[in-house]
C-alpha cells in the first residue's frame, strides 16, 4: 500500500516538475522577476543616454524666467530628487531607510533656458520644437508665462497658469522635471509677491512623519503599517496561488489520464485508494516546493532592503499549515472533479463554485486583512472550507487572532480536509472508469453516497 | 459449489452487476483452472469486459462471491496478475522504459530487475531501439506492443487480455500469438476476452461463452471438439469440373453444402471419418480433404439462437464473421 503509493507520488512529482512549463512558469519567472526588480534600476541608471537641449520661455511676468534657470541646474535637480525618494522610503518603511541606498536612477536632465522678449512671435519658436535635419530639435519645449502668473489681476481669485509647448523628443520624465521646477519657481514667486517668505513656507509645509508605535496585548511594536497591511495580502497570495496551482495540475493530470485511458491499466495495479493518495501527496510535495522558492525569493528581497525583521518566522510555520490544510480540501475536491469528467472542457462548471470558494477569501484579504476582528473575519475564519484562508490573513495582520481560535481553525481544516478527501475516495471509485455525458453536482453526491 | 482451490486461478459463483439498473454480468459461475488458457468469448456489449473488471476488482459485484489465485479479494493479488485493458493507454509523455519500469514497480519489482525486464521484453518484440523514446512519438501498432510487455513484465501467475487482438495488423497478430504462447509455456494461467472465434479457436484449452450477461457455454476445447467436430468434411475437388453433387450418395453423408472451394459435407451421426473419407476420396479424387475444425462460431451461435435470442441469426454471424475478417484491419 504504502509502496505503491510512494510510487505514483513520485511519479507524479517529478512529471510535474519537469514539465517546460512548470519550470519556466513557477520556478524561473518569479526568479527572475525578483532579479530585474533588484537588478534594471541599476541597469537604467547606466546606460540611459543624457538628455540636454534647450528651453525657451516667454517670460511676460518678468519674475520667472532667471529663477526658472537656477531651478533647472542639474545639481538642483538631483538634489530634489533623493529628497522625494527618501521621504517615499521613510514612509513605507522608515525602519529600512536608514540601512538602504536605492539606485540613483537616471542622470538629471542638463537644460538650458534661454529668455525670449514678452512680445516674441510664437510662430517660428514652435517651429524650432520640430525634429530638424539630424533628428534633433532646435528646443526641447516652449514656455509662456502669461502677466498674472505671479501677481493676481484686479478683482481675480486665481493666479494665471503657464503654456507649455513641447517637441516630440521631450521624453515623459524630462517634461515632469520641467513642470516641476516651473510650479517650484511660479510658487516661489507668488509668495515672494504676497511678502512671503518662500523659504519659511516651505519648512512650515513640512511635518515629519514618525512611524506610529502600535500598542497591543503583547506590548508596544514598532509598526511598519505598509508592510503590515500588505503582509496579509501577500500570504493570501500565496495561499492562494500554491492552492489553485496543485489542484489545478491534480485535476488536468488525472483527465489526462482519464481519456488516455491509463487510468484502466494503473487501476489494474493499484486500488482507486492508492492512486487518489499518491497523486494527492505528489501534489502536497510539488506545492511544497513552490511555496518554498516563493517563500525563499520573499526572505530574499526582505534581506535585501534589511526588513527581514519584520517578519514573523512563526507565521511562515503557519503559512504551511494552512496551506497543507486547504490545500487538502481543495486539492480533493479538483481530483474529485477530474475522476469524474472526461475532458477539460466539462470541468468547468463543476470547477466553478469550487473556484468561486477559493477565489472569495482570497478577494476579501484586504478587507479580512483591515479588521481582522471583526465578527465577520471571526466567523469566515472558522467556516470550512474557506476558514485557512481567512485565518492565515487574520494571524498576518497587525492584531493576530488569540490561539484558541487558530487551533480551532486548524481543528475544523482538519475535519474538513478529512470530508473533502473521503467524498474524493468515494467519486474515484465510481469515476475513473466512467465514460459518459459529463456529471453535475448532484451526479457526484449520488455516488459518494452509492459507493 | 466449494471454494476455489489451490487448483483454480478464477472462481466466480453467482456474480452479478448492474449498472443503473441493467444487469451486465448475471450470476456468473466462472472456474479457470491453473495454467489454462481459457477464452471468454461472445459479441460486443455481451459483458466480458464488465466480468473482467470484477475478477480484477477493479469494479466491485453486487452480488456473488469471486477468488483470484487463493485470495477473495484481488486486490491482494494484484502483484500476481497482469492484465491488458481493451482500452490501452500509456503516459505519452513518458519514456518507453520509464514507463514499463513503473508499471513493474508497481507490482512488486525490485528497480533494478525492473530495468533488466524491461528491456529484455522489448528486444524481444523488437522494440529495443525505441525503449528511450517517448511514448507519444511511437507508432500505435508499437504501443500496442508496449503495452503487452507492460502486461507481463512481472510475469504474473494470472494473465488478463481483453481483447488483445483488436486493431491489429496480421503481422501483430502473429506476434501477439506467439508471446501468448510463450506465457502459456511458462505456466501463467490466461484468460483473454475477444469476439474473434479464430483467436479463441487457436489459442484456447477451455472457451467460455457470455451473452447479455449471462454464461452459455463453458467446455474445453477438446470436448467441443468432440461434440461440435467430425462430422463436418471439407471437400475440395482436385479437377474444378468434377460432378460433387454425386457425393451425396455416398454412404455416411447426410448432406451436402457448396462452398467456395469445393463442398462440405455433414456425415450421419456415429460414422467413422475415416471411413467416409476413404469412400469420398473414391468417389472424386481430392486437392484437399480433411476434417473441418470447429468454428465457435456456429457453437456460438447455435446456442445463442436455442435461447431464443432477440438478434437475428444474420445479424449476429455477420457481426461475428465481420468483425472476424474486419477485427484484422
Amino acid at each position: 500500500m504504502i509502496r505503491r503509493i510512494g510510487l505514483v507520488a513520485t511519479r507524479d512529482f517529478i512529471a510535474t516538475v519537469s514539465r517546460k512549463g512548470f519550470i519556466i512558469g513557477i520556478l524561473l519567472m518569479p526568479a527572475i522577476g525578483v532579479a530585474l526588480s533588484l537588478l534594471v534600476p541599476r541597469l537604467l541608471a547606466s546606460h540611459a543616454p543624457p538628455v540636454h537641449g534647450e528651453i525657451r520661455v516667454v517670460d511676460r511676468s518678468g519674475h520667472v524666467a532667471a529663477s526658472l534657470q537656477q531651478a533647472l541646474k542639474p545639481s538642483v535637480i538631483a538634489a530634489q530628487r533623493d529628497a522625494r525618494r527618501q521621504r517615499l522610503i521613510a514612509d513605507a518603511a522608515p525602519e529600512a531607510g536608514r540601512n538602504l541606498s536605492l539606485p540613483a536612477g537616471a542622470p538629471p536632465p542638463d537644460l538650458a533656458v534661454r529668455s525670449l522678449p514678452g512680445e516674441v512671435d510664437l510662430g517660428p519658436h514652435k517651429e524650432a520644437l520640430k525634429r530638424g535635419e539630424e533628428g534633433r530639435p532646435a528646443a526641447l519645449a516652449l514656455v509662456v508665462i502669461p502677466p498674472d502668473a505671479v501677481v493676481r489681476g484686479e478683482g481675480r481669485s486665481a493666479y494665471g497658469g503657464y503654456e507649455l509647448f513641447i517637441s516630440t523628443a521631450l521624453g515623459d520624465a524630462t517634461e515632469s522635471v520641467l513642470r516641476d521646477a516651473l510650479e517650484d519657481v511660479l510658487v516661489r514667486a507668488r509668495l515672494e509677491a504676497a511678502g512671503l517668505d518662500a523659504d519659511v513656507v516651505s519648512i512650515a509645509q513640512e511635518v515629519a512623519r514618525p512611524a506610529a508605535t502600535l500598542v497591543g496585548e503583547k506590548g508596544e511594536q514598532r509598526a511598519q503599517r505598509n508592510f503590515n497591511r500588505m503582509l496579509p495580502f501577500i500570504m493570501g497570495a500565496l495561499l492562494f496561488v500554491a492552492v489553485v496551482l496543485c489542484g489545478q495540475t491534480l485535476m488536468t493530470s488525472l483527465i489526462e489520464e482519464k481519456s488516455s485511458r491509463v487510468v484502466e491499466v494503473l487501476l489494474s495495479a493499484v486500488s482507486p485508494l492508492e492512486l487518489m493518495w499518491g497523486k494527492l501527496l505528489g501534489q502536497l510535495a510539488v506545492g511544497l516546493l513552490v511555496m518554498a522558492v516563493y517563500i525563499g525569493l520573499g526572505v530574499l528581497l526582505l534581506l535585501q532592503f534589511a526588513l527581514f525583521g519584520l517578519l514573523d518566522p512563526l507565521l511562515i510555520v503557519y503559512l504551511v499549515v494552512f496551506f497543507l490544510l486547504s490545500y487538502l480540501v481543495f486539492g480533493a475536491l479538483m481530483m474529485a472533479v477530474g475522476a469524474a469528467v472526461n475532458q477539460q472542457a466539462d470541468a468547468q462548471s463543476l470547477m466553478g463554485p469550487i473556484m468561486l470558494l477559493l477565489v472569495l477569501p482570497y478577494a476579501l484579504s484586504p478587507v479580512i486583512g483591515r479588521n481582522p476582528d471583526a465578527p465577520f473575519s471571526v466567523v469566515l475564519s472558522l467556516v470550512p472550507p474557506v476558514n485557512s484562508f481567512v485565518m492565515m490573513v487574520r494571524l498576518a495582520s497587525d492584531s493576530p487572532p488569540p490561539l484558541w481560535q487558530v487551533l480551532l481553525s486548524v481543528g475544523i481544516g482538519i475535519a474538513g480536509a478529512a470530508v473533502a478527501v473521503w467524498f474524493a475516495a468515494k467519486v474515484f471509485r465510481i469515476g475513473l472508469l466512467m465514460h459518459g455525458k459529463p456529471p453535475n453536482f448532484a451526479t457526484l453526491l449520488r455516488w459518494a453516497r452509492q459507493a | 459449489m466449494t471454494t476455489g482451490g489451490l487448483a483454480d486461478a478464477v472462481v466466480l459463483e453467482g456474480v452479478t452487476k448492474r449498472f443503473e439498473g441493467l444487469k451486465a454480468v448475471d450470476a456468473l459461475d466462472l472456474r479457470i483452472p491453473r495454467g489454462t488458457t481459457c477464452g471468454f468469448i461472445g459479441p460486443s456489449g455481451a459483458g466480458k469486459t464488465t466480468a473482467i473488471r470484477l475478477i480484477l476488482s477493479i469494479l466491485l459485484p453486487d452480488a456473488g462471491r469471486l477468488s483470484v489465485l487463493g485470495h477473495d479479494d484481488a486486490m491482494q493479488a494484484k502483484d500476481r496478475i497482469g492484465y491488458l485493458p481493451e482500452e490501452r493507454g500509456v503516459y505519452r509523455k513518458m519514456r518507453v522504459d520509464a514507463f514499463l519500469q513503473y508499471m513493474a514497480r508497481l507490482k512488486g519489482i525490485a528497480p533494478e530487475v525492473a530495468r533488466e525486464r524491461a528491456l529484455r521484453l522489448l528486444g524481444q518484440v523488437g522494440l529495443a531501439d525505441s525503449a528511450s523514446r517517448r511514448c507519444e512519438d511511437l507508432s500505435k501498432g508499437m504501443l500496442q506492443r508496449v503495452q503487452f510487455v507492460a502486461a507481463i513484465v512481472h510475469e504474473p501467475e494470472l494473465l488478463i487480455l481483453d481483447e488483445p487482438f483488436s486493431g491489429l495488423d496480421p503481422v501483430s497478430v502473429q506476434m501477439l500469438r506467439g508471446l501468448i504462447v510463450e506465457q502459456q509455456l511458462r505456466g501463467a494461467t490466461i484468460l483473454f476476452s475477444t469476439h474473434v472465434m479464430a483467436n479463441a479457436e487457436a489459442l484456447c484449452d477451455h472457451v467460455v461463452m457470455i451473452h447479455k450477461g449471462r454464461k452459455v457455454l463453458d467446455e474445453p476445447m477438446s470436448t467441443l471438439r468432440r461434440q461440435y467436430d467430425l462430422r463436418r468434411l471439407h471437400v475440395e475437388p482436385l479437377s474444378a469440373d468434377a460432378d460433387l453433387s454425386a457425393l451425396a450418395g455416398v454412404e455416411g453423408v447426410e448432406s451436402i453444402r457448396p462452398t467456395a472451394e469445393g463442398c462440405e459435407l455433414l456425415l450421419v451421426s456415429g460414422a467413422a471419418p475415416a471411413d467416409v473419407m476413404q469412400r469420398v476420396a473414391a468417389c472424386v479424387p481430392p486437392a484437399r480433404l480433411e476434417i473441418a475444425r470447429i468454428r465457435l462460431e456456429d457453437v456460438f451461435i447455435g446456442l445463442v439462437t436455442q435461447e431464443g435470442g432477440a438478434e437475428s441469426l444474420h445479424a449476429l454471424r455477420s457481426h461475428l464473421q465481420g468483425q472476424a475478417q474486419g477485427g484484422v484491419a
